[in-house]
Formats: C-alpha cells, structure tokens, sequence
C-alpha cells in the first residue's frame, strides 16, 4: 500500500496533466453542443468589455472610411424609399397593398471584435439579449452575410463568422436557383467553397450567389458572392465552386442582426409536425 | 515571496491584454502569420516553480485566452501541453549544478542561446497542437504545418524583441 502511494506521489504531475488535459477535451466536445452552464466565448461581460475598450480606441483611425460607406448604404436606402418614387400618372389607378407584410425587422449592431486569419473565426457584436438579439439569427453586413449568432449575454454577442467551417449556410445561384451549401474551407477570408452542385448544373463565373432563406437565420435573397471558379473533380457528386464572397469580413464596421418574425410561428409548426 | 508573485500577476495580465487587444489583430502575412505572445509569460514563469503549479497555471492562461477567443478547450490544451513538456524540457537543459536560486528563464539570466533553443522548443509544440487541434481534422496537412511554424518563428521574434525592451541588462551590453 506504501508503495502505491509513494508510486502515485512520484507520477502525480503526470496525474494532474491527464486530469487537466481531460477538463480540456470535455471543454472542446462540448464547444459546439447547446445547453453549456459556462460560457467561454467572447460573449461573456469581461471579455466583451475589454473587447469594446479596443473597439472605441481603435474607431478613430477607420472613421473615414465607414463614414463613406454609411453614407453609400443610406443612398442606397433613400433611392427605395416612397419619396424617390413619383406617383403614377393616372389617378384612377389604386394599389391597395395587403400583399406585404413586414417578414423581416434588423437590429443595428457594431463589431467590436472579429478575427480572420484564423481557422476558426468569431466576431463579437455590442448588441446582447437586451436588445433583442437571441441565439441562431443571423447577421448582415453592408455587403453581404456575416454569421450566425451563437451565444449572447445580456449586452454582447457571439457570432460564428462565415469564415467557421462550422456554419453551413443555405445559398442559392441566383440565375438557376440551384441550392447548397457554403463552406468555408479554402482558408482564404475573400473566398467559401459551395458544395451540392449537382455535375448537369451549368454553373458560370460571375454568378451570382445569394442566400436561400426559409430557414430562419437570413432572409431570402440576401447577396453572399459570385462564383469565381468552377471545377468538376472526378470521383465526387457535385461541382467544386469556390465564391468570392461580397463581404469583407477582414474590416470591421457596423452590422445588422436579422430578427425573422416569423419564426416562432414556423417553429411551432414543423414541432407539431415532428410530434405528431 | 509576494515580489516574485506579484511580478508574474503583473507579467500574466500584460501579456495577455496586449495578446487580445493588439497581437491578435496584427497583419503579418495574413494567415500563415498568427504569433501568440501570451506563451511568453508561461516559458518565463520560475524555475523554482514546482511542477504542479506550472501546470495549473498553464491551464488557467490558456483558460483566459480561450475566454477572449471563444474557443473553449483549444489554449487550454495547447498551454498544457506545453507546459507538461517544459518540465521534461528544464530538467534536460539545467546547468551541471542544477538551477541555482534566483536564476531567471530569460535572455540576460540564462544567455541568448538557452533561451532561443528553450523557447522555441516550447513555442513549437504550443503552436502545433493549436494549429492542428483548431482545424480538427488532417486533410491540409503541409499547409497547417506551414502556418504553425511560420507562427511560431512569429512569435519567437516577438518574445525576444519583448525581452530586449524590458531588460535593462540586454540594453546595457549592447551600449
């Protein structure tokens, strides 16, 4: 019995890194799984404060530059709107609109964190549940999409960029109206790969990709790339398309997180139906 | 024993706000530059620190990081790692007489050479398994491994320019 414990006390480093690296590897399976009781993401009060410190001293030096690009999207904004319109000639003509309603409703939101260059990337947004953001919406750029919401606090949240192999996005080709997946696999932040192309598709450089929508995160049709290469590799069911993605994920700016109305209803339905 | 403690606190919280707020939103070459400076404070903890408490303060550091990161588990292990073969890693590159009592991990106290072989023994191990561990998978071998070393030469450099600022002694020889 002396042995064993004088045994142990020699090996106990050795005890204490497997007991340690164990508390790691549960730490890393349990990353992407739902229901965690700590979390230990950028979206926590402490690292989200700090991440906003940099955010507010590092402002200054783009200032210009997203002032610039502000203004764009606000043009671009006021040539939709009623008042760019002019009425139509013939009064007698009446539009009573009860085709439309409001699907879609966007919750401003700064990025005061984001990386990249790594293989797997996150931004952090200053918005939280007290303002409306909740899990798995998603989140638009000027440009194009950004992420998915996997986390928040009551002011922060987490984002999946689309630079996450983790995230697989709905998306379509605009002009065919084929859909599959965008993958980020090519390790470039201006580039994801779109799998599930099937190989009879006639795919072309400079399509455009946009996203499907239904699913709840993006709304239909909001603009994620172009095809800038296409290949059919041998062995494999589907065309290899590599897309260049509008948004610049490398620069950080102002975002919007998309709250889908409709959501909760549709929800409850396909619960009902897998119920039943 | 407050002094030595109170040193690397001071050391620990540096290194690790400088890591999130500027290293890890340096631009060296885009993805195959990622330097991790925070290891910095880890390969410079003590050699009187018993085995045990480098490593749980290998886990708490690589913890923080994880905090900041969103990658829970991925520094944690990472440091861990490291750490457990810095104890292998000492005892191998000790002196005849063993360590003596106030001696310093450091350029000024151990020599230029010791350092750059210790450091980047334990930055390359650091820098592998997080690289390799963070892409979870094997298909884009030579690439990752590209981007770990290229990383880890990143941020050697950067762990000695840190140590030609902050020491008096390296500046004075060099005068």
């Amino acid at each position: 019995m002396r042995d064993l414990f004088r045994f142990l006390l020699r090996i106990r480093d050795t005890l204490l890194f497997i007991a340690l690296m164990v508390v790691a590897g549960l730490l890393l399976y349990s990353g992407s799984m739902h229901h965690r009781a700590i979390a230990i993401n950028s979206s926590n009060a402490v690292a989200g404060t700090f991440l906003t410190w940099r955010s507010q001293a590092a402002e200054y030096t783009s200032l210009r530059e997203v002032n610039a690009r502000l203004a764009a999207e606000n043009a671009d904004w006021r040539n939709r709107h009623s008042s760019a319109f002019a009425p139509n000639a013939d009064p007698l003509v009446r539009i009573n609109d009860s085709l439309h309603h409001q699907m879609y409703s966007c919750i401003p939101a700064k990025i005061v964190g984001s990386t990249w260059h790594k293989q797997r990337n996150y931004v952090t947004l200053d918005k939280g549940e007290s303002n409306g953001v909740r899990k798995g919406m998603g989140v638009i750029g000027p440009d194009g999409i950004v992420g998915v919401v996997h986390d928040v606090s009551a002011r922060f949240a987490s984002v999946i960029s689309v630079l996450n192999p983790e995230v697989k996005t709905s998306v379509k080709l605009k002009r065919t109206g084929n859909f599959g997946l965008l993958y980020w696999d090519t390790g470039d932040p201006a580039t994801a790969s779109m799998v599930d192309i099937p190989k009879h598709v006639r795919v072309a450089t400079g399509d455009t990709v946009v996203t499907m929508g239904g699913d709840g995160v993006y709304p239909t049709g909001a603009p994620v790339g172009v095809v800038a290469e296409v290949s059919s590799p041998p062995g494999r069911p589907d065309q290899a398309v590599v897309v260049r993605l509008f948004e610049d994920l490398t620069r950080s700016g102002y975002v919007y997180v998309v709250n889908d109305l409709q959501r909760a209803e549709r929800d409850s339905l396909q619960q009902r139906q897998e119920q039943e | 024993m407050i002094g030595p403690i109170a040193t690397n606190l001071g050391r620990f919280l540096l290194l690790i706000l400088l890591q999130v707020m500027v290293v890890d939103h340096l631009n060296l070459a885009g993805v195959w530059m990622v330097p991790y400076l925070y290891v910095l404070f880890l390969i410079m903890l003590p050699f009187e620190l018993p085995a045990w408490g480098g490593l749980l303060i290998g886990a708490v550091t690589g913890l923080t990081m994880d905090l900041f990161s969103s990658t829970p588990g991925l520094h944690m292990s990472a440091c861990l790692v490291m750490m457990f073969a810095r104890i292998r890693l000492l005892r191998l590159m000790a002196p005849r007489d063993g360590y003596e009592f106030g001696m310093r991990p450091t350029v000024p106290g151990m020599g230029l050479a010791w350092f750059v072989t210790n450091a980047s023994v334990l930055i390359a191990i650091h820098h592998l398994w997080l690289f390799f561990v963070e892409l979870h998978r094997f298909d884009a071998f030579f690439s990752t491994l590209g981007r770990a070393l290229l990383s880890s030469i990143a941020t050697l450099a950067l762990c000695l320019l840190a140590q030609m600022l902050t020491s008096r002694t390296v500046l004075k020889s060099r005068a």
